[in-house]
């Protein structure tokens, strides 16, 4: 009989045996679960240039519902001086992967209005992530919109807790508009200063137009082409390309037909 | 011994042991000895690879393997193959196996015996023909996945088929024909026939006979989830393993659109209040499946309770591992578990009382659902505790569903190792 037991014992005991790292590990439990967790939830930011306001993408937005198999949602979101937000459009229920516009209403140009847009936007962003509890996103930023999300990663997204998985540039002026290639713009020693910050599983894709042989028109090309020496070496993986032919000048690149393909294979899929 | 145990145990037992006299199981039961070692290697390294190496692993998440485990990644693609290698081809194996030895009675010539079991292997790999190669008339391209522990049961009637087949042929055959003559007819003729229905198979279907099998026990999962469901769920589970199905249907993984649910629910906000509190996962995944699905853990601790047969003990020790990192698959087949009438009522039995009293639990509010994923190989007493961030109810449960699961197994182990011994001592059996 007790020979019987003694065998179930040393099993109990084994058992317990291994437990026991599970017993240990289960206060930092939900810190491990945390960090690892992804919301269903994960929105597709669009931040416009300056000079245009949260309808800047209406057009992209509905070619790129034309061509992707669910429908996505648009809720635009305009950030005013003073903080507060005005919304229009809305997030279907079950749409995990809505497109959300932040617009300014301050969206002139310049260094110093670039520096409050990235607050105004972590302002949009926090409020959006309370509301709809999501805790990883892509986003996309168009010209002065890119250098937006760029400062908005290296300098608030940590304090969000929020993990960002895609970023697309198109025609962000990283020196801004900048011709003397050997002149570094205060934004972008800004930009170079805070790259250590810049999320670590992050994929970066860079788009340039081409109407002549500088840039597309308004940024030079040199001022695009800097973006490497942001994000090469700091984020997962970094991709540069240059869209030519018709629709390729600045201000009609979010209509251009290539960047909507590569929006809708790299940011959305 | 038979005189000490009850009418219903004598009657279990006189089935056991006219099952295993059977000529059919008996060669199944002979395959399963043959492949066990190959089952054992092959789920150890799995269970070390999930459980110790991978980032869902138990091991590796309270251990904090990463921090100290040297070529980490070397060592996972070291154990996914000889895992891959060793458990991947079993439905062949088995195949080969059940037919070989269904065929050693009928006939003293080796060459017959692994022609019969050759020719099952040959069956499924032209069940298991890249449709597209056939019907584009390009070079043909076998299907290899799908041929690894879940689809046992298809190696089994196979060999079966095929096996059975090639007796029925040898017994007809005039003995005075020319050997070569003789087996190169019989082998034409089958590989024909088997080619036959392959090409019928292949032409008619768009996945491979394995994966076929294996789309059909995946039907549970569209069911709502009642107690009645449950239960069902269970009972299918059950059987499917006791038929030798040991592969998807039993691993949910908590990944259903509800688990996500749930989780989003307890990290968003405080305090655990979950939208979606009966789930598979959350009643059976957690509560029945110490061990492994059907309660294996508590077929273990029965195993040394019941004292006397010397090589079930043995095997019990052997498969200890992994039974206790919830892989079930050794303990079914060596044992076994896989077609035995005995343990088909305990094995349905243990966790259907789990899942009735966890469900009961958890509508009654007396322990919180899981919402946490599980880890690969969590001790099966320790996933609801660790699923429920800590509730001692929880854990609880587990371990008084353990004991009275262990309960249950305890007399039909002591009937089924009676049989065992019973059949082993019979000389006309041996």
């Amino acid at each position: 009989m007790i020979q019987r037991f003694r065998s179930v014992l040393v099993i109990g005991l084994a058992l317990i045996l291994l437990c026991v790292p599970g017993f240990l590990w289960r206060p930092q439990q939900r810190a491990d679960v945390q960090a690892t967790y992804r919301s269903q939830m994960a929105p597709v930011f669009l931040v416009p240039g300056s000079s245009a306001t949260q309808n800047r993408f209406d057009a992209l937005v509905a070619g790129l519902n034309q061509k992707t198999p669910r429908r996505h949602s648009l809720l635009r979101v305009e950030v005013m001086t003073d903080g507060s937000l005005k919304y229009t459009g809305s997030i279907r229920a079950n749409d995990t992967q809505p497109i959300i516009v932040v617009g300014f209403e301050n969206h002139h140009d310049g260094y110093a209005t670039i520096q409050k847009q990235a607050k105004w936007f972590t302002i949009a962003f926090r409020a959006l992530q309370r509301t709809y509890h999501f805790n990883h996103f892509s986003a996309m930023g168009h010209s002065n919109g890119g250098l937006v999300l760029t400062i908005f990663l290296e300098d608030d997204l940590a304090k969000t807790q929020a993990h960002a998985d895609r970023l697309m540039t198109i025609a962000s002026p990283f020196n801004l508009e900048e011709p003397d290639q050997s002149v570094n713009t205060p934004l972008f020693k800004q930009l170079i200063a805070g790259k250590n910050r810049l999320p670590k599983a992050l994929t970066v894709y860079s788009i340039a137009g081409s109407k002549g042989y500088d840039g597309d028109g308004i940024v030079p090309f040199d001022s695009v082409n800097r973006g490497k020496l942001i994000f090469q070496g700091q984020v997962k993986s970094f991709t540069q390309m240059t869209v030519t032919g018709a629709n390729a000048n600045h201000a009609d690149l979010p209509e251009n037909q290539q960047i909507i393909t590569l929006i809708r294979q790299d940011l959305l899929a | 011994m038979v005189e000490q145990t009850s009418e219903l145990g004598r009657g279990f037992i006189s089935l056991e042991i006219k099952f295993r006299r059977n000529r059919q199981i008996r060669a199944i039961y002979q395959a399963f000895r043959l492949i066990f070692p190959l089952i054992l290697v092959g789920t150890l390294a799995d269970f070390i690879n999930q459980a110790w190496l991978q980032r869902s692993g138990y091991y590796y998440q309270t251990l904090h393997v990463a921090k100290w485990a040297f070529q980490l990644n070397l060592w996972r693609d070291y154990l996914g193959l000889l895992s891959a290698g060793a458990l991947g081809l079993t439905v062949i194996l088995v195949a080969f196996a059940v037919s070989f030895y269904l065929v050693i009675p009928a006939t003293p010539v080796l060459a017959d015996r692994l022609m019969a079991g050759i020719l099952a292997m040959l069956t499924l790999s032209v069940c298991n023909v890249n449709r597209q190669s056939l019907v584009t008339h390009r070079p043909i391209q076998w299907v290899a996945s799908n041929s690894d522990l879940s689809g046992i049961l298809i190696g089994i009637l196979v060999g079966l088929i095929v096996g059975n087949g090639y007796r029925w042929l040898i017994r007809h055959q005039r003995v005075t024909q020319h050997p070569l003559r003789q087996t190169v007819g019989t082998v034409s003729l089958w590989l024909i026939v088997l080619t036959g229905l392959g090409f019928a198979w292949a032409s008619t279907q768009t996945v491979g006979l394995n994966a076929a099998v294996q789309t059909l026990t995946r039907w549970p999962f569209q069911l709502p989830h009642t107690l009645g469901t449950l239960l069902g769920f269970g009972l299918v589970t059950g059987v499917g393993q006791w038929l030798g199905l040991l592969g998807p249907i039993a691993s949910v993984g908590g990944q259903s659109v509800a688990a996500i649910q749930n989780l989003a629910a307890v990290l968003d906000h405080s305090g655990w209040q979950i939208p979606h509190p009966i789930t598979v996962h959350t009643v059976v995944d957690v509560y029945a499946t110490s061990g492994g699905p059907g309660m294996v853990l508590a077929l273990l601790l029965a195993i040394f309770l019941v004292q006397h047969n010397q090589r079930q003990r043995r095997l019990g020790w052997t498969c200890l591992v992994p039974t206790l990192g919830n892989c079930n698959a050794p303990l079914l087949i060596g044992l076994p578990v896989v077609l035995s009438p005995i343990l088909l009522v305990p094995f349905i039995l243990a966790p259907l009382l789990c899942i009735a009293m966890s469900w009961g639990c958890l509508v009654l509010r007396w322990v919180p659902a899981v919402a946490y994923p599980l880890a690969n190989g969590t001790p099966g007493i320790l996933q609801a505790y660790l699923g429920t961030g800590g509730s001692s109810a929880a854990l609880l449960l587990s371990v008084i569903e353990l004991v009275l699961s262990t309960m249950i197994y305890y007399p039909f182990v002591k009937w089924a190792s009676i049989a065992e011994e019973a059949v082993t001592h019979d000389p006309t059996i041996s």
